[in-house]
């Protein structure tokens, strides 16, 4: 039964052509929401589940609940697999930073055992000990393997140089710990995962309002009352700029380019800067005719690609003006890169570049609204953040609101280059 | 295509299976197509539930129809066409999609070259006369040249030499392909861009950038015969000069090598591969391929990996691929061991691998209808985006010969038969040769190259 629910519009005011789409969210339980974006386009239905811890959480990592929720899908025996083939279903299980999701892709008419599926898959207790012994071996492989690309080991050393030892952005850049291979273990894991209060249950295409309602309604096992501990990730302070060298080198045999990353932490999403960052970075690095881009690719060849990477979220994480160049350019082009954020911090930007970034900043909002599962993905996303609904909308009109003097004032607070390091990836 | 598929769904599945050989291709409402007397293609899908029009400017021309005196042209191209026209300076067409949020971007493939606008309306007005200004009044000058010369080297660098699973693949491809045209990759190699001039640029730009060398595809909320009406305003005075190129040979049938054998810095692990050449797109066989190729690598249960990891525990990981390009493709089947097993036991249990799956336990009634109820459902979701379905008109224009074959896949795929998948596995796999790859990384630690053997008896597998 639909004990609460409302109407929210997310429309594109600019954008004449596209049909507005109706948000719909209502009580599952007294732990569960329900979401539906309503498209009857085709005979198509996204189901994604997302349960309320991920791979930050220190519980998920001391019991190993990540892989525990990734390998449900595994029993001994094939059956699930072939089921779902059968479906002709997509299903994926994958353990986020935040939130643990489910998802599941099936064409209308299939929906209902699909939803059986669901069920037979949180069900599931008896994993294949084989596949958890492969996935441990793969894990290993694919750090080793990671260990010679360059861009992670350049992120690598940003991380390492921003957060602590315990912090958990630093844990995908840190060598992984194998996870058990017990089935019983991590059923038990999976099954305390999965009733955690805080979960959502999204529908996304062609399912109406009571489709979806009675869908849901005894879709996933009942939450626990009872709370555990140690849940919430506990993201540390990023390194302040005084706290960090200004220059840090990592090394790698066989490059015949130098990779650099000039950066800082980023502005989180409540930081009442964030819709002039959005701007601002737009300039510096986010298009062809970025400063960035304009510097060190369209005047001098120096590079194929340079722009800024934000890898933040709701809590700053790292930023960076990111480029490559061949090795016997690197120091022309460290130079430069440096030259580009003194003059862009020295002057700031102009009338005609914060119009042209403002326009872009609203108008590739569509590009997120194109199917009814880009609207649910945007929707879950706010939600999982505890954000309101039509945030990042908001967050793009405020921004392209802000006065030129506004913009450069937050210029000038932020991309100062005494606050940043350089990091750079050269070859051994 | 999922638009033909749906309205013929109401008459049920027999009647579609029964009509599919002989049902014409029904288009998208409002589709309009047509050929300008100057060459150029035009083909539209109004469509008004999307939020983006995308305009994809196809050049029949991709790195496969480079001489050995214009090779890494085509690539290199796709960088030129951004350098501006007289009427319109460099950065007009990227500012022009700034102001609107759209993405303008282009990709070069071994078949073709393709510009890609996709931009929320009104931004679309524009677009295509940018696209036919810089289609004949490039601006092509030494500077010009000679700095994209450096980017697209710096390109090669990052996307292929500092990259170890990209250098191999660029290493692969040479020794398998030999002197076939697909040999080598798009992005060219240093000294042919270093090679590149002038004068040669200007004479590859008037032999293939040309209005009858090219497909234009407008998708997304548009009016049909307004759109219809800028595209021959735009491109209609444009001259009907130039060309498009003679067809590189057929995959299928070409002489391949037995055995191909390399290494590179990689982590300890050996990949063995047994590949097999398959026919061009537009053969009859495309539909069963389709189908083999989605049930072999497509689903949860992959039957290779199944057998091979799963049931007979001989390898860590295991899997099949598929690539197809215009004139054929190729479909692997691969397994990755610690590196302790000698190369002639990896591809023993490969081959016996490949005879087991010929008895086609994985192919059932069942499964095959599932299978083409997944590629039809994928088709379906490209609606959502105007990208999606411009690129399959595209595609199939180019690839196929049709663009009609843009919109009745659903019933080609429909009308694949237990019989006609099975024949596949046997003409293009089982009946076949393979040329086998033999992967081994340049380092392996002591302990695994001595004690890897006791991985599988210790349960590792």
């Amino acid at each position: 039964m639909r004990s609460a629910g409302f109407l929210l519009l997310v429309s594109a005011s600019t954008v004449a052509a596209a049909p507005a789409s109706a948000l719909e969210e209502w009580t599952i339980d007294g732990g569960t929401v329900g979401l539906l974006v309503e498209d009857h386009r085709v005979p198509l239905v996204v189901l994604r589940i997302e349960f309320a811890a991920g791979s930050w959480s220190p519980w998920v990592e001391a019991y190993d609940a990540g892989a525990a929720f990734e390998i449900q899908l595994h029993d001994p025996g094939g059956d699930l697999r072939r089921r779902a083939d059968l479906l002709a279903a997509d299903v994926e299980l994958a353990a986020g930073d935040l939130a643990s999701g489910l998802s599941v892709s099936c064409r209308k008419d299939d929906l209902e055992a699909a939803a059986d599926l669901v069920r037979m898959i949180l069900a599931n207790r008896d994993f294949d000990r084989a596949e958890l012994k492969r996935r441990r071996k793969g894990k290993s492989l694919s750090w080793e393997a990671s260990l010679k690309e360059p861009r992670f080991v350049l992120t690598q050393a940003a991380a390492r140089s921003l957060f602590g030892p315990d912090d958990p952005r630093r844990r995908p850049y840190e060598r992984p710990t194998l996870p058990g291979t017990d089935p019983k273990t991590l059923a038990a894991a999976r099954d305390a995962l999965v009733r955690i209060p805080g979960r959502i249950v999204g529908f996304a295409g062609d399912v109406t309002l009571a489709e979806a309602e009675r869908l849901a309604r005894d879709l996933l096992p009942p939450v626990s009352p009872e709370a555990i501990g140690d849940l919430a990730p506990r993201l540390g302070p990023v390194a302040q700029a005084s706290s960090r060298p200004r220059d840090i080198t990592v090394r790698l045999p066989r490059l015949t380019q130098v990779f650099f990353a000039y950066g800082r932490e980023s502005v989180g999403w409540l930081d009442p800067d964030y819709a002039a960052s959005r701007i601002a970075d737009h300039v510096l690095g986010g298009n062809f005719n970025s400063r960035l881009m304009v510097a060190l690719r369209q005047e001098e060849g120096d590079t194929y690609g340079a722009a800024v990477v934000d890898s933040g979220g709701l809590e700053p994480g790292p930023y960076a003006l990111a480029s490559f160049t061949k090795t016997g350019n690197a120091d022309a082009m460290e130079r430069r890169l440096r030259e580009v954020l003194a003059r862009f911090h020295r002057e700031g930007i102009t009338e005609e570049e914060r119009a042209l970034a403002a326009g872009n900043v609203v108008g590739r909002r569509a590009f997120l609204r194109q199917s009814p599962e880009d609207l649910l993905a945007t929707a879950m996303r706010e939600r999982r953040h505890g954000l309101p609904y039509g945030f990042f909308d908001r967050k793009a009109e405020e921004a392209a609101s802000l006065s030129l003097e506004e913009v450069n004032a937050f210029v000038r607070r932020f991309y100062d280059p005494e606050r940043f390091t350089m990091f750079a990836l050269r070859p051994e | 295509m999922s638009l033909a598929r749906r309205r013929l769904a109401p008459l049920g599945l027999v009647l579609l299976v029964a009509a599919a050989s002989s049902v014409a291709p029904a288009p998208p409402p409002g589709y309009v197509a047509e050929t300008l007397p100057n060459g150029l293609r035009v083909s539209i899908v109004p469509d008004s539930r999307m939020p983006i029009v995308a305009t994809l400017v196809w050049y029949r021309v991709g790195s496969a129809n480079e001489e050995p005196r214009t090779r890494g042209f085509a690539h290199l191209f796709e960088h030129l066409m951004f350098g501006g026209t007289p009427a319109h300076p460099r950065r007009a067409v990227w500012d022009h999609h700034e102001r609107f949020g759209g993405d303008v971007n282009a990709y070069t493939s071994f078949d073709e070259t393709v510009y890609v606008s996709e931009i929320p309306p009104p931004g679309n007005v524009g677009v295509l006369e940018l696209e036919a200004d810089r289609m004949v009044h490039l601006s092509l000058g030494e500077e010009n040249l000679a700095n994209e010369k450096r980017i697209v080297t710096e390109e090669l660098r990052v996307g292929t030499e500092n990259d170890p699973m990209s250098r191999l693949f660029t290493v692969a491809l040479k020794r398998v392909l030999g002197e076939h045209p697909y040999a080598l990759t798009p992005a060219g190699t240093e000294e042919d861009i270093a090679a590149a001039t002038l004068d040669r640029a200007r004479e590859f730009y008037g032999r293939h950038y040309r209005p009858r060398n090219a497909h234009v595809v407008v998708v997304g909320p548009v009016d049909a015969a307004e759109t219809l009406e800028r595209v021959r305003a735009s491109f209609g005075p444009l001259p009907s000069d130039g060309e498009t190129p003679p067809d590189v040979p057929e995959v299928y049938g070409w002489a391949y090598p037995d055995l191909v054998e390399l290494r590179d810095d990689l982590p300890p692990v050996e990949i063995a591969v047994m590949g097999f050449p398959l026919p061009a797109p537009a053969g009859p066989d495309r539909e069963a391929i389709e189908v083999l190729r989605e049930i072999l690598s497509g689903g949860a249960v992959d039957p290779f990996e199944d057998e091979l990891v799963r049931k007979r525990r001989r390898a860590l990981a295991a899997g099949a691929e598929t690539e197809l390009l215009r004139r054929g493709g190729l479909i692997a089947f691969w397994s990755a061991c610690l590196p302790y097993r000698r190369r002639d036991t990896a591809f023993r249990h490969l081959e016996e691998t490949r005879q087991v799956l010929g008895r086609f336990e994985w192919l059932g009634p069942d499964r095959l209808a599932s299978a083409k109820r997944k590629l039809v459902r994928e088709d379906d979701r490209r609606v959502y985006s105007a990208e999606a379905v411009a690129s399959d008109i595209g595609r199939a224009a180019w690839w196929e010969g049709d663009e009609a074959r843009a919109f009745d896949r659903g019933e080609r795929l429909e009308a694949v038969t237990l019989e006609d998948v099975q024949d596949a596995y046997r003409r293009y796999v089982l009946g076949a040769k393979p040329v086998r790859i033999w992967v081994r990384p340049e380092r392996v630690p002591l302990a695994v190259r001595l004690f890897g053997w006791l991985y599988p008896l210790l349960g590792g597998f």
